[in-house]
């Protein structure tokens, strides 16, 4: 059964800062236990699958400039910088 | 003007000189104006359109070469970006982004003289499947606008189905184009994974979601598929078709083929009226020389649970760049530290948003992984083994797009598990990469039932030519608005 | 019993683009944020796309280390929140379902020691972050993301090392190793950075992180020994943690972040993927790979003479060992080698003196030539040396020029050695009844002739005279 305390746990790994977590709980509650048919679905066995593609049809390996000054195009500029708040 | 025509019937009008393109954007400018407060399927509007659409005037007078799209207008989901045009994904978190480059999907278009006529509105981030969950109010079904159209392209059909343009693009993770398109009556396509370029989509759950039309035929979709599928060496998800042609040979007809009538997708909850017009849907096909047997896949039991572990996880990542640093909304970040400026940033998200980062963080996390992350994995492989299997056997899956009809809107948005199991018909195309098309069939009591049909990875081209054969079956009521 | 492991983060700097997008992978000669693209940048809608040429060179630095390498490759995301993250994830590689890295397990040699290679994988750089602002109150953090993207290859070693010097000198073979693989110019600033991790006596492993250079990570190695000892010493345990190393202090420090509770929630990159490196690529690799230091070494001893600690110097060269092979005959291989590792290395030793010298493999072979025929002594050919790099004139010129030719005229020379007999009687004397104090004299006889006599020529003449 998930917790207040983990999912204030699990707020803080994804940033989302959550004022009442215990309204959130209800419902997270409700969806992750939905999850427990998992265990019934019987495939500890299953191996993980995921599409191919051959090296050959990766890409070159070549200078291609953007372009356009992708900078001007963003938030929080200061000379050409990003501005992040302080660590 | 007649808004009422299709995309290639509006193309030959256009081609001939028939019609003035300028004269029917602008007639479909009236229409929303008209009919799109209630409705409410635009977030914003392209005020350039008649401009464009008196260009194309010119340079089809002028016997000049024009694109194959002739002007026609489309709307486009929310989440793909038009270069210089705001892309919000129906979310507060980027209602000042402007994206900087165009869509591979929105280039290709471009080329072919489309008109994008507007963005329309979504669920957040395209999580839902009522459109309920829009950070700028929800979309109304235009049969009935007490309905839910569906999600979370809902702006999507609701525009096609209202006359408001004559086709949209979509982007379909579990049913996200498919559903709505059966709640508003017009086609929704979603094709094999990777047929189409995700280049330009803002990403949910990006190891199963798809680009697809909506349109008011089966052969517009084929249409629009001509231009927009094919391999992007910017999106290495991507696969070659061999510029396939869709069009071609579209009416041949289903005799012969085998359809699989998926068990486990009529069962319990499934409302009576949807269940009699499967049955329709069924004798019909049979009519024109199909087989249809039943077939059970186990897996579609686990399929929800797996597909929303899955996109949680992955959503809980593709959203993490959302830290309003470099994009988003006016926030300075002056006199914050970088953890607490994050999590007050990212308080814009919406409820059902910041709901599935929680569990996009829970899920996949070290002490649940097992248990959670990766049995969903294991099952989305089996359920592909399983529908690969089936396709042995058969040419074509059948089901209802989905099993109830189309609901109030509010009637089921605090009932998390029972809005899940809206999407048990169609998740299992998206989780297995198989292409899957939804077709109108039935109006009841005055709301659309949808039909769909699913054929084996690149196997588009068989698909389109069974659902043209089904919708030529079928003769709807017009849509009352 | 110390042990010690490394993580080591190298740039492939010879690559052109980075390893998602088309953007410059070397992003040093650019202003702030003027090397990137949607995809580096992290902006809505964006999707990575590999670089070919990075699994190339990645594939060949793994085969060069002995490592095995998979048939599938297979990217992962590495999920966390920070500013020079754009897409607040990393693209890296993992080996949770099965061998997926592009490097497996693997071994190499330093000195008589083989250190194992525990995976090589391929992997994102982050962006840049310069700290602004004097005061608490108006600090931000600037980032620059040109260097976001750029591909890296990260080496981990098992913890087979045992000194801090076993460390250094490892860092320096694998240097070597990579930039004659063609792969990487690891003298570029940020081009290599590693991590290590240590423990003693059997106690928990302390992970040593933020180390600038190869010199630091020798003394933050030996520090945390030294610390961790002392701790022994006392009957204190050791604590498993992060420390980072402070170059102001020189010490390493405990980094008490909120990150003990960090989860990467590890998961495949939908958007990349797995890749198939089919044997007849591994095989064309193979055969495209640069001869390997040991092999040259190997081929300077037994097919020219080369003296071992000559061959190994020059073999670890690749800028050496390449004119090495343009300028050398089958008579004067030893000489040149001899050359360019006694002096010329030394006079070039900074790259700006490198570039900017004059000297060409026909210059060296020619002086090669002109000292085993005896026409410049070696002495003198330092000074001729010293010209061709500042002048690049030739050998020929050089020594008529600055009149460096071996005196070798027997005349002239004798008349030299009587002057130098009549003048140290002494030596003289002390020659005749110690005849290896006669090098005195053939000393004398260099300085008259500022370093041109002939030697042996000189040493029979002097002989002869004094009759001996």
């Amino acid at each position: 059964m998930v917790t207040v305390e983990e999912i204030e746990h699990v707020s803080k790994l994804m940033k989302i800062n959550v004022d009442d977590h215990s309204e959130y709980l209800e419902k997270v509650q409700t969806m992750i236990s939905y999850f427990d048919i998992l265990d019934s679905a019987g495939v500890e066995s299953e191996e993980i699958s995921m599409p191919e593609i051959p090296i050959e049809q990766l890409r070159n390996d070549e200078h291609i400039p953007f372009g356009d000054k992708l900078i001007e195009k963003m938030n929080h500029y200061k000379g050409t910088f990003v501005r992040a708040p302080k660590m | 003007m007649n808004l009422k025509i299709s995309a290639l019937e509006f193309i030959e009008e256009a081609k001939n000189g028939n019609i003035s393109v300028e004269e029917f954007v602008s007639t479909t400018l009236e229409r929303i104006n008209s009919v799109d407060d209630k409705l409410h399927a635009f977030l914003s509007v392209n005020d350039s359109v008649i401009d464009q659409a008196r260009n194309i005037d010119k340079k089809i007078k002028s016997g000049e070469k024009v694109g194959d799209c002739f002007g026609m207008p489309i709307s486009i989901k929310d989440n793909m970006c038009i270069k210089d045009t705001k892309t919000t994904c129906a979310s507060k978190m980027l209602e000042n982004f402007v994206a900087p480059y165009d869509a591979t999907v929105i280039s290709k278009l471009k080329k072919q003289d489309a008109i994008f006529i507007g963005k329309v509105n979504m669920d957040e981030f395209a999580m839902g499947l009522t459109t309920e969950f829009s950070a700028f109010g929800p979309s109304k079904n235009p049969w009935n606008i007490e309905h839910v159209p569906g999600g979370s392209s809902g702006g999507s059909a609701v525009s096609v189905s209202s006359y408001e343009c004559i086709a949209s693009l979509g982007s379909d993770t579990g049913g996200s184009v498919r559903n709505p398109a059966s709640f508003c009556s017009t086609v929704g396509y979603k094709p094999t994974y990777g047929l189409i370029s995700r280049f330009g989509l803002i990403s949910y759950a990006n190891s199963i979601e798809q680009i697809g039309p909506l349109t008011r035929t089966v052969k517009d979709t084929a249409f629009m598929l001509n231009l927009i599928a094919g391999v992007d060496p910017n999106d290495n998800t991507t696969v070659n078709n061999n510029n396939e042609n869709y069009l071609e040979n579209i009416d041949s007809g289903i005799e012969g083929k085998k359809i699989g009538i998926i068990t486990e997708m009529i069962g319990d909850g499934i409302d009576p009226e949807v269940m009699t017009a499967t049955k329709e849907a069924i004798s019909k096909l049979e009519g024109l020389g199909a087989i249809c047997e039943e077939v059970s896949l186990e897996m579609v039991k686990y399929s929800v649970a797996a597909y929303y572990t899955i996109t949680a996880t992955e959503a809980g990542s593709n959203l993490a760049r959302y830290d309003n640093l470099r994009y988003g909304y006016e926030m300075p970040v002056e006199g914050y530290e970088f953890n607490s400026y994050i999590s007050k940033a990212r308080k814009k998200f919406g409820p059902e948003v910041t709901r599935r980062m929680i569990i996009g963080g829970f899920v996949p996390s070290a002490g649940h992984a097992g248990k959670y992350f990766l049995k969903a994995m294991k099952v989305k492989s089996k359920l592909t083994k399983e529908i690969n299997e089936a396709f042995k056997k058969f040419d074509l899956l059948i089901a209802p797009t989905v099993p109830i009809l189309p609901f109030k809107i509010g009637e089921k948005i605090d009932d998390p598990v029972s809005l899940f199991l809206v999407d048990i018909n169609t998740v299992t195309a998206n989780l297995t990469g198989k292409p899957a098309i939804s077709i109108p069939f039935k109006i009841v009591n005055g709301l659309p039932i949808g039909i769909q049909l699913m054929a084996n990875s690149m196997n588009d081209k068989m698909l389109l030519q069974a659902a043209h054969a089904l919708e030529k079956t079928v003769t709807l009521p017009e849509v009352p608005i | 019993m110390t042990k010690i492991g490394l993580e080591i983060h190298c740039q492939l700097t010879n690559l052109e683009s980075k390893l998602f997008c088309s953007c410059k992978a070397n992003y040093r000669e650019f202003e702030p944020n003027e090397n990137i693209c949607p995809v580096c940048a992290g902006m809505p809608g964006s999707l990575p796309r590999l670089n070919q040429e990075a699994v190339k060179k990645a594939t060949m630095i793994s085969m060069a280390l002995n490592c095995s390498t998979p048939e599938k490759i297979a990217f992962f995301r590495k999920n966390y929140f920070y500013p020079d993250l754009p897409k607040n994830f990393q693209i890296t590689q993992l080996n949770i379902y099965g061998d997926t890295s592009v490097g497996g397990s693997g071994t190499i040699t330093v000195g008589d020691k083989k250190i194992r290679i525990t995976r090589i994988q391929l992997e994102e750089d982050p962006g840049r972050l310069i700290y602004e602002g004097s005061s608490s109150k108006n600090q931000i953090t600037l980032v620059d993301y040109n260097r976001a993207g750029t591909p890296l290859v990260e080496i981990v070693t098992e913890p087979d090392f045992e000194t801090p010097k076993e460390v250094r000198d490892f860092l320096n073979i694998l240097s070597d190793l990579l930039k004659n693989l063609g792969v990487a110019d690891p003298s570029l600033e940020g081009a290599m950075r590693a991590d290590a991790n240590v423990s003693t006596r059997g106690g928990n492993k302390v992970e040593i992180k933020n180390i600038g250079s190869f010199h630091d990570l020798e003394k933050a190695a030996h520090f945390e020994i030294t610390r961790q000892e002392s701790l022994h010493d006392r009957d204190i345990a050791i604590v498993q943690e992060t420390r980072h190393w402070d170059d102001r202090r020189k010490i390493t420090v405990s980094s008490r972040s909120k990150e003990e509770d960090l989860d990467y929630r590890y998961f495949l990159e939908g958007d990349i993927p797995w890749v198939k490196i089919n044997p007849e690529i591994k095989t064309e690799l193979k055969s495209k790979m640069p001869e390997s230091i040991s092999s040259k070494k190997e081929r300077y001893v037994t097919k020219y003479q080369i003296p071992e600690q000559v061959a190994d110097v020059l073999s670890s060269d690749k800028f050496y060992s390449d004119l090495f092979e343009e300028s050398h005959s089958e008579s004067n291989a030893k000489e040149v080698a001899n050359i360019i590792t006694t002096e010329l290395m030394g006079l070039e030793d900074t790259r700006e003196k490198r570039e900017s010298s004059k000297l060409t493999a026909t210059h060296l072979k020619d002086l090669a030539d002109a000292i085993q025929s005896g026409k410049v002594s070696r002495n003198s050919s330092k000074n001729a040396l010293h010209e061709i790099l500042k002048t690049g004139k030739t050998v020929s010129q050089i020594i008529s020029e600055l009149d460096l030719g071996n005196v070798s005229d027997e005349s002239e020379l004798l008349k030299i050695i009587e002057k130098i007999i009549s003048d140290e009687s002494e030596a003289v004397d002390q020659a005749k009844s110690n005849p290896q104090t006669i090098n005195y004299l053939v000393g004398k006889v260099m300085q008259a002739t500022k370093g041109k006599a002939d030697p042996t020529l000189t040493l029979n003449l002097l002989k002869k005279q004094i009759g001996i």
